[in-house]
């Protein structure tokens, strides 16, 4: 009871800060007030139980976004701060709401947090968990010795070199933000 | 009885913290200058501190403190990557 108070409320936490990020002006106050984001994120997660993604938020979100935003903006031009916000671009919240509104769409299909008739726990899909099909089929399905490794290379391969693709293109940006040729 | 009385107040104390937090945030918004946001936003790390640390007692998770812990330990740097940003400009780094 009190449990989902304390999400409610940061989920207001988390939505403020969301808007006035969008909204600010000023882009040094919007760096700012994206750090009170991250911090609502990070709170959000360790919540919902994902200590790994929290952890992640927590080291990414409280130093290095805010890095190199600043790097981003040290090289390039701010726009005067005549007004404390932006003024609302109509046509793109009307876009952006529908396609909330179809994303919204979607949530009554998932299932509820500890749910025992979730996937994750066999209910009705698979005879097995999930986590157990791994274990005993890996083998079988892909030839690899290591179950870490055939999930990451086989299973989801499209989706690791999707990552990679993203991983390689941040690090081309960030070695243009820094003008260097190479990391040293 | 009396165990799970505590953790209720922890939790209870949790909200209350995120309330304050979002009373804060409004310092963030409102201003004027950046360095009351960027103070703000340094008070709103070490309220998140606190919250994982209540959140870890009342639900009796210890491993939140390890991120709360995290939290501790990199709170400063948007602060001064800030300060040198606004004393030096460009000096981030």
């Amino acid at each position: 009871m009190i449990e989902t108070g304390v999400a409610y409320t940061l989920v207001i936490f988390i939505l403020l800060a969301a808007v006035a990020t969008a909204l600010f002006r000023d882009v040094l106050s919007a760096i700012v007030v994206f750090g009170a984001y991250s911090l609502g994120m990070a709170i959000l997660y360790t919540f919902l139980l994902a200590p790994d993604v929290a952890m992640t938020e927590a080291a990414i979100g409280a130093g290095v976004t805010t890095i190199l935003l600043l790097l981003t903006i040290a090289r390039t031009t701010r726009p005067s701060a005549d007004r404390l916000f932006e003024r609302i671009n109509v046509p793109a919240v009307v876009v952006v709401g529908a396609f909330v509104l179809v994303l919204m769409t979607l949530l009554p299909d998932m299932y509820a947090v500890g749910d025992s008739d979730a996937p994750i726990w066999g209910g009705g899909v698979l005879e097995t968990t999930p986590s157990l099909y791994y274990v005993q089929e890996t083998f079988g399905d892909t030839g690899a010795q290591n179950a870490v490794s055939a999930v990451l290379a086989s299973y989801r391969g499209f989706d690791t070199f999707g990552e990679a693709v993203v991983v390689f293109a941040a690090g081309i940006a960030v070695l243009l933000v820094l003008k260097r040729e190479v990391f040293t | 009885m009396t165990a799970e009385l505590i953790n209720e107040v922890f939790l209870a104390a949790a909200a209350l913290f995120v309330v304050l937090a979002i009373m804060m945030f409004y310092r963030a918004v409102a201003g004027p200058t950046t360095q009351d946001r960027l103070l703000a936003v340094n008070v709103l790390g070490t309220n998140t501190v606190v919250i994982l640390a209540l959140l870890a007692a009342g639900l009796d998770e210890p491993w939140f403190l390890d991120i709360a812990l995290i939290y501790a330990l990199l709170n400063f740097l948007m602060a001064i990557a800030i300060s040198k940003f606004t004393v030096e400009r460009g000096g981030v780094l």
